[in-house]
């Protein structure tokens, strides 16, 4: 089975043409083109025009594209941006199974307007109140189409009346459960990392590559990316190191040989190498291949944009 | 207050049954238990042999007084099961323990089995461990899936961080949800939870002595009463980790003593300043620097742990008689065997 490396995905306003325009050089191996949350109401109708042209641009440097709908305009919002460019939608404030069961049929219909292969869009649930942590698991088991879920912690963080702040992590048990259930149904999950939570606009490269490093260990497999300067350092946190795949390899020799010798346990760099090892160090040299892979995929998509770019393309929106 | 174990199972060695010199220096390590390995320690192609060394090797491993306790393969459950449910096994580990009915399955085996062999009905335990998210997500169907069911944790370790996808000892508490979770589920159902508080372990090593004391206290101190380890420079740490210490001893007959007092004056509760108790005296509060304070509440709750913690020495000292006696049997018969 091939593996989804969606490791982070760069949010931008549609409203802002700016960055809707600049996102696909983020190397984002995702962008989220914002609907919702800084697209005023009265711009939606407008925004909405040039929609499925930002959906496209924001996809040129290999990037797949999300549009957050607004959770009351899913129909619109999606018929708007659908098109070839379009990965999903991300759902937001989802609280129960019915509301992505409703996003499914939407997409399903548009799909079908459209020509879009039936099935392919994805809904990413976007967790931003307790319900919708306590239904977790009717929620992202209520479509195919959710491949991912992701806690929005300042959302969650309204919604409870909590104060976020570095010294003290209230999402301990969300975002446990969160990893836990996701994994258990074969959905993604993605988020950030406490104290991830409580950060905004540009972060040191470092801070950033220990914060997606503790979110990757927690379980998440990608987090969203509220400024561009996070994207290298998150991709790279997902990325398994060098290190890590020449432990890893040694690890699959020494693992090799001990089964020569007639047992499944020996000792390595002072741990133990037993079977559960040995199938990690397969996953962590899979997952490398698959960076490498994806990165390349983007690379080519770049270069492809860069060659073509027309700096006549109208700044849209 | 902690619940009680019908056998104590402070530390325990894994070991695969196909390695002879293990299974044969098994028996004098120390350990409440043994737990005889068919699952990830054995080879694919071994897996027949080392079915059929274990009903011989219940014997050999729990001559010291240990219990025999062996892991079998969750993918070869039925065939496992018929190979090692033998007179002397004390407990079946159950791995990846994933849903209801896979105990379910389990449990009327074994009770055919125990017809069939003439073991007591309903002595076979099982130790449901819990190693992947859908795991964690399904614990309490698991764990009351059988009355059998008396040592149940997990919720981190290799399996878990794969099926997570994360990297283990990275220093912070990864599996804090699912510990908690399982440990829930398991005091939900009155079953013993199989689990250790968090504390950071960077180095992965499976033979620290003293990271195997500390993590034996800490978990005693959590009201959890299950360790067990790979390597036998673990075990007398554990034991010793999982035994209360004489202060600890002193202070809980000092707490049932000021509760007695308390109890005849009709109040249900005192703070006492234990700065101002006489440090000579026996018994005797811990001191006021300890981890329980200076002011401390007497109560019917600070009472009822002074009592489990008593209760717990007695049984731990019972526990450690029974196999230096087991030992000495062992060892009276060595040398009445040996020439000259």
């Amino acid at each position: 089975m091939s593996i989804l490396v969606r490791r982070s995905n760069l949010v931008v306003p549609a409203v802002q043409s700016r960055m809707v325009v600049r996102s696909w050089t983020r190397h984002a191996d995702a962008v989220t083109v914002d609907l919702q949350d800084g697209t005023p109401a009265a711009e939606l109708a407008r925004v909405r025009e040039t929609l499925r042209q930002s959906v496209a641009l924001a996809g040129k440097g290999g990037a797949q594209v999300f549009v957050r709908v607004n959770a009351d305009f899913v129909y619109a919002d999606s018929n708007a941006a659908i098109g070839p460019a379009l990965t999903g939608i991300v759902l937001p404030g989802v609280e129960a199974a019915d509301q992505v069961a409703e996003a499914d049929a939407i997409l399903a219909d548009l799909e079908k307007i459209h020509g879009v292969t039936r099935g392919s869009l994805e809904i990413t649930p976007s967790i931003e109140t307790a319900a919708g942590i306590w239904h977790i698991r009717e929620i992202i088991t209520a479509s195919p189409r959710v491949r991912q879920v992701g806690i929005d912690e300042a959302a969650l963080a309204a919604s409870l009346g909590i104060t976020q702040s570095s010294e003290h992590d209230a999402f301990v048990f969300a975002r446990g459960r969160l990893c836990i259930e996701a994994t258990a149904a074969g959905v993604q999950p993605i988020a950030v990392a406490d104290p991830m939570g409580v950060q905004t606009g540009q972060i040191s490269h470092e801070t950033m590559t220990q914060i997606a490093t503790d979110s990757r260990n927690l379980g998440f497999k990608g987090m969203v990316c509220g400024h561009p300067s996070w994207i290298d350092p998150v991709n790279e946190a997902y990325t398994p190191t060098e290190s890590l795949v020449d432990y890893y390899t040694q690890v699959r020799e020494v693992f090799a040989q001990a089964l020569a010798a007639g047992t499944a346990a020996a000792p390595f760099a002072g741990r133990m190498i037993d079977v559960p090892v040995d199938e990690w160090a397969k996953d962590v040299l899979a997952m490398s291949a698959a960076c490498a892979a994806r990165d390349a995929e983007k690379q080519a998509a770049l270069a492809a944009a860069e060659a073509s770019f027309d700096s006549s393309i109208p700044v849209i929106g | 207050m902690a619940s009680t174990p019908r056998r104590l199972k402070r530390s325990g060695l894994t070991m695969p049954v196909v390695t002879p010199r293990f299974i044969n220096n098994a028996w004098h390590r120390g350990c409440d238990y043994i737990n005889m390995d068919l699952e990830d320690s054995v080879p694919p192609r071994l897996k027949d042999v080392a079915r059929n060394l274990i009903r011989e090797s219940i014997s050999v491993v729990n001559k010291g007084g240990a219990d025999a306790v062996c892991r079998i393969n969750h993918d070869l459950m039925e065939a496992d099961l018929n190979a090692v449910v033998w007179p002397g096994l004390m407990m079946v580990n159950y791995p990846k323990a994933e849903y209801a009915h896979e105990i379910q399955r389990m449990d009327g085996i074994i009770t055919r089995l125990e017809a069939e062999r003439g073991i007591r009905p309903g002595t076979v335990e099982i130790g449901a461990n819990i190693e992947t998210a859908v795991g964690v997500a399904n614990a309490y169907e698991i764990v009351t899936a059988s009355s059998r069911v008396m040592d149940f944790g997990g919720a981190s370790g290799y399996d878990m961080s794969r099926d997570l996808g994360v990297e283990m000892f990275v220093g912070f508490d990864q599996f804090v949800y699912g510990k908690g979770e399982v440990e829930l589920a398991a005091r939900a159902a009155g079953r013993e939870p199989h689990a250790v508080p968090f504390t950071p372990n960077i180095t992965g090593s499976v033979s620290d002595p003293d990271r195997a004391f500390a993590e034996a206290d800490a978990a005693r101190k959590c009201g959890f009463r299950i360790g067990g380890g790979l390597h036998p420079a673990v075990v007398e740490p554990q034991i010793r980790g999982f035994a209360a210490t004489d202060d600890e001893i002193s202070d809980a007959m000092w707490v049932l003593q000021e509760y007695r007092k308390l109890d005849r004056t009709g109040e249900t509760w005192v703070q006492v300043d234990v700065a101002s108790v006489d440090r000579e005296g026996s018994p005797r509060p811990m001191a006021a620097d300890s981890y329980l304070g200076r002011h401390r509440v007497i109560d019917r709750y600070e009472a009822a742990r002074a009592e489990e913690l008593l209760q717990w020495r007695s049984r731990c000292q019972e526990r450690d008689q029974e196999k230096a006696e087991a030992v000495a049997r062992v060892n009276a018969a060595e040398a009445a065997e040996s020439p000259g």
